[in-house]
């Protein structure tokens, strides 16, 4: 087993005779060493929690960025390597802000999520017998909280370009656990309230360290305020009342 | 004559890939139903080339879009809008919106801007709100929102009566009254047909055929179109907007 | 000597347009990233737009030949042009006012157009020359804007946004768009205007008036402009200018669209008539003394147009 995948675990564009592609795994396997990160989605709002490990007393917690803005009605988390993510969230900026241009519409959760998929496709790839563009597959995963006209959405994407619809999703080192008491956890009618209490308790019990106001990061998709990162007041206010 | 003489003589040429095709579209929007309209001769010069060439067009459920100008890039750019209206279905799965199509009939004209569509378009149709709606066009892509416009040949002739009849326009209303913000159906239907035989009256570019679409907004009643001769259905579920054609003979002098 | 120099630049931005063209696609405007993988999220998707040109020695001459109606006003295809917008700025904001009136050549194409594009909730842009130029790269712009701010986490500043605007249009000098624009705004510096033309003309002033009825609009304009006037004031002044241009302009005219600018994003105050403004004044709104602008009410009974009874008779 060994022997047969160091033979075909070098390129991005050979299959192992299994059938694998082991760059694409390895690059999944990327995501369980990064912080955990959680979505719940609701009636009401979809909302995004991540764990900010603070490896320093001296590191700012506030430069540590792992929620960002797609656009007014789309919200994105990240777990692996985050420098990747930049690039995926450029890109889906970019989708969206083409799509407003061309459509004169919001684009569609769903949309924006396979532009950043294609995006995560291309590895490997050379056009017009140019260099590639990228050398190996995103060593990232995201969770996309958007509305559209389909109501409040959680999608779900991972380095090999495949993306999924969860009503609840965890990624990152502690994603099993946090997983679990999301399934247990999670029903079809929660308040927005609720599934903020739900996200912060998931990540108390995943995270090493004791989750206060600085080491996690909420964030909430909405109809009425669109994406909106929770500031530090909310945040501890929900921290004391969890 | 000597042929190597041609060369003391300047000549000029030049690339002139357009024709006008004459004809005149126009449209009216309702309250929750739109109307648009075309007359079907199509003429180059003092020649009528055809006494049937369509110029409006059924773009999707909601959507019709009129085209005039030079027929050639009319008739590809219908053609082009509906291939987009296709992939955009399929990338993401609906109909496209009316306000939507408007814009990428904007980005689409203005791609051309070095090397323009010589075409005026109309798009008429339902909003998402359910308001009938009318955009009109320049060849390179401006755009706006009205409730009615008449473009081509006969656009000079056709809007001024339109703007008294639907703006209202030097129009004082009777004491203690005031003007109808929409008008109904079976009366924009009139209007549309009075405008045609005007048009065909005082234009030689106008005539044979009239051919008007109505697009009506999702549980709108047929609202006296039932007893309609000639009525056709265009559109292709019975539970949303719904479109239909009327055809009307003009004067064929 | 402007043939000759235009000749060069057009022949040089043309040059690197077409090598640009024969890289990106064959002969359509449909970029490949239009279908397929990325289907159907537009013809943007490397960013740029492409566009089509017409395989003809001088593709800019072929284009002034078929819609330059100052040239020819016979030629087919009528871009539509003639205006009056304006702008300043004073001590509570920035005023914005233009006309509605769309002219090709001399026929009335439309007397409702929005001559003021709306291309953020911080930032206003006005038409004058082609529309739809003025209308595509604003609207370009506004995601530009808006990019800008999702990656800087930050408003972009006026000036910022009408360079982006003026670099942009002169990549395409000597194509032949066509668009005076001003784009005004408030940032941190305080409200700002900046005009932008499509020869690559920017600049940053108090006041501007762009279009076939500016000087018009200009009179009023710099007879009444203080840097602190009131609100009231300024609105009525910007209402006043275009009016006055509306009025002696034959390609300006119908109605009046004003905007007020303040640090908290743009305002519409309403559309007024121009011929109502002329037999009876703007109505009921701030700053005006409800009385008409036309001077046939200020000399009433004493012109030969409506003398006085005693002279009618004699």
């Amino acid at each position: 087993m060994f022997l047969t995948r160091s033979e075909y675990d070098r390129g991005v564009n050979t299959f192992s005779p299994e059938g694998r592609l082991f760059q694409v795994e390895y690059a999944i396997e990327a995501i369980k060493l990064g912080s955990t990160t959680v979505g719940v989605r609701t009636p009401e709002g979809v909302v995004l929690g991540v764990e900010k490990r603070v490896q320093s007393p001296l590191l700012e917690s506030a430069s540590i960025e792992k929620i960002m803005e797609i656009d007014t009605h789309l919200g994105c988390a990240m777990s692996g390597l985050t420098a990747d993510a930049r690039t995926m969230i450029d890109h889906a900026r970019v989708t969206a802000q083409n799509h407003s241009f061309t459509y004169n519409e919001q684009i569609k959760v769903e949309s924006a999520t396979q532009a950043v998929c294609d995006l995560a496709l291309r590895f490997g790839e050379s056009v017009h017998e140019e260099e590639a563009m990228m050398s190996r597959p995103f060593g990232v995963a995201l969770l996309i909280a958007g509305i559209d006209e389909l109501g409040p959405q959680l999608f779900h994407t991972d380095p090999s370009g495949t993306f999924m619809r969860y009503e609840a999703k965890a990624i990152g080192s502690g994603s099993e656990a946090a997983q679990s008491e999301l399934q247990d956890k999670w029903h079809k009618q929660m308040t927005l309230r609720e599934a903020e209490i739900l996200t912060l308790r998931v990540l108390k019990q995943v995270m090493e360290e004791k989750l206060d106001h600085h080491n996690v990061q909420l964030a909430q998709v909405t109809p009425g305020k669109g994406f909106e990162i929770l500031d530090e007041v909310k945040l501890k206010e929900l921290v004391d009342d969890m | 004559m000597n042929p190597m003489n041609t060369a003391s003589h300047p000549q000029q040429r030049q690339f002139n890939p357009y024709t006008e095709n004459g004809g005149t579209i126009l449209a009216i929007a309702g309250l929750d139903f739109s109307v648009i309209a075309g007359d079907t001769r199509q003429s180059e010069g003092y020649n009528i080339q055809t006494r049937y060439a369509p110029k409006v067009f059924r773009l999707t459920d909601r959507a019709v879009l009129a085209v005039n100008g030079f027929a050639a890039d009319g008739n590809m750019f219908v053609k082009k809008v509906k291939q987009r209206l296709e992939w955009y279905r399929h990338a993401h799965a609906k109909d496209m919106p009316l306000h939507a199509i408007a814009r990428l009939i904007q980005t689409m004209l203005y791609a051309r801007r070095f090397f323009p569509y010589y075409v005026y378009n109309i798009l008429g149709g339902i909003e998402d709100d359910g308001s009938g709606a009318v955009y009109s066009f320049d060849p390179v892509g401006s755009y706006e929102r009205e409730t009615c416009r008449a473009a081509g040949a006969a656009q000079s002739l056709v809007q001024p009566f339109l703007d008294n009849q639907i703006y209202f326009k030097n129009q004082q209303p009777a004491l203690g009254t005031s003007h109808p913000a929409h008008l109904p159906l079976p009366q924009v239907l009139r209007l549309v047909i009075d405008s045609f035989t005007g048009a065909t009256e005082r234009h030689i570019e106008v005539g044979d055929g009239l051919e008007m679409f109505v697009v009506l907004a999702k549980g709108h009643d047929l609202a006296g179109l039932e007893g309609i001769a000639g009525l056709q259905e265009m559109s292709t579920k019975s539970d949303g907007e719904r479109i239909f054609v009327i055809r009307r003979e003009l004067k064929k002098d | 000597m402007n043939t000759f120099v235009n000749r060069f630049s057009t022949n040089n931005a043309l040059s690197v347009i077409r090598k640009a063209q024969a890289v990106v696609d064959d002969d359509e405007e449909f970029s490949d990233a239009a279908w397929g993988s990325e289907a159907g999220f537009g013809s943007l998707a490397k960013g740029v737009p492409s566009f089509s040109i017409p395989a003809v020695h001088d593709p800019t001459a072929f284009l002034r030949l078929h819609t330059d109606d100052h040239a020819d006003p016979n030629c087919r295809i009528k871009i539509q042009h003639g205006t009056t917008t304006l702008a300043f700025r004073f001590q509570g904001g920035v005023i914005v006012a233009v006309d509605s009136r769309a002219t090709a050549g001399s026929y009335i194409a439309s007397g409702t157009v929005k001559k003021v594009i709306e291309i953020n909730p911080y930032l206003l842009g006005t038409m004058a020359g082609g529309a739809a130029d003025c209308q595509y790269w604003e609207t370009y712009l506004g995601i530009q804007c808006r990019l800008h701010e999702l990656r800087n986490k930050e408003r972009i500043s006026v000036a910022a946004a009408s360079k982006y605007l003026s670099n942009l249009v002169y990549s395409y000098k000597g194509m032949g768009l066509s668009m005076g624009t001003m784009i005004c705004g408030w940032d941190k510096t305080g409200p700002a205007v900046f005009y932008v033309d499509s020869d690559g003309t920017r600049l940053k002033g108090d006041l501007f008036s762009v279009g076939s009825g500016s000087t018009f609009a200009y009179g009023v304009l710099d007879q009444g402009y203080r840097w602190d006037l009131t609100d009231e004031e300024a609105q009525e002044l910007g209402r006043r200018s275009i009016y006055a241009a509306g009025h002696r302009d034959a390609f300006s005219g119908n109605t009046c669209n004003l905007y007020h600018v303040k640090e908290d994003g743009w305002r519409f105050l309403g559309n007024y008539d121009i011929t109502k403004m002329h037999y009876d004044g703007p109505g009921d709104v701030p700053g005006s003394a409800q009385v008409a602008y036309g001077y046939d009410v200020r000399v009433e009974g004493r012109t030969s147009s409506n003398p006085p009874a005693a002279a009618a008779t004699a």
